[in-house]
């Protein structure tokens, strides 16, 4: 069975508590790496703050200083990654946060071990 | 203390920062440019296979510590593409690092890694958000 970065992420142990293998690594990395821009972490938080948990394009233009296309390129990205869903409706796309895949990442990278 | 070594700890700081405990999670209020800025910095650390099984191999070890010559044989690396590696995750102040005689011993920061974890949360409240729909 291939799971999906987030499946990978959601069956692994903590980071800290077993080595993860190099396939697991390689699925997982690039949840990392989509959330590592400033652009994409806002969009993650101004979606999820947005009324209804959903956003389009046109509900998030406003908090930046970018053109509309690079806006939804950050956002294509996010879900591609599986960090975000998506829902055309109309003329535009809505989107919302995936929370198991959030949930999953922080199982993941958190719960280490107090040190002595 | 060494200029380096104080220069490292600067760097832990600006991560872990004193309120590590009360990393909002990203789910809960929009956040801002700066903190976004550099949080992206943490995400782009450990956005690699080889460092995040980096950071899984000293965390996992027993002891918590993990010497740089006992990691380079969990990869088809050179030991300075490793050691490259090493520096990324502790300018990111998830690693920190001591050097005790040849060798350069690792260990994670807890601290960053929960208040990583802790951004990533998501409150139960938007989960049921979520699921009821």
């Amino acid at each position: 069975m291939v799971l999906d970065p987030v499946g990978t992420a959601a069956c692994c142990p903590p980071l800290s508590a077993q080595p993860l293998s190099e396939e697991q690594a390689g699925q997982i990395a690039p949840l990392l790496k989509a959330l590592a821009d400033p652009v994409r972490l806002r969009l993650m938080s101004l979606v999820a703050s947005h009324a209804g948990g959903e956003a389009c394009v046109c509900d998030l233009n406003d908090a930046f200083d970018l053109s509309q296309p690079t806006i939804s390129h950050h956002l294509k990205v996010l879900h591609d990654a599986g960090l975000l869903d998506r829902e055309k409706r109309g003329v535009w796309v809505y989107y919302q946060v995936r929370p198991a895949a959030l949930a999953s990442l922080a199982a993941l990278i958190g719960s280490t071990p107090a040190m002595a | 203390m060494s200029i380096q070594r104080a220069r490292d700890d600067l760097a832990i700081i600006a991560v872990t920062g004193p309120d590590a405990c009360t990393q909002p999670a990203l789910v809960s209020e929009p956040i801002d440019e700066t903190s976004a800025a550099g949080l992206a910095q943490v995400f782009k650390a450990l956005g690699d296979p080889v460092r995040l099984r980096l950071v899984s191999l000293i965390g996992a070890r027993q002891g918590g510590e993990v010497c740089v010559c006992d990691l380079t044989s969990a990869f088809d690396l050179s030991q300075p593409t490793i050691s490259h590696h090493l520096k990324v995750l502790r300018q990111a102040g998830l690693i920190d690092s001591e050097r005790r005689g040849t060798w350069v011993y690792y260990r994670l920061v807890p601290a960053a890694l929960e208040r990583m974890a802790g951004l990533l949360s998501v409150p139960v409240a938007a989960t049921h958000r979520n699921l009821s729909i």
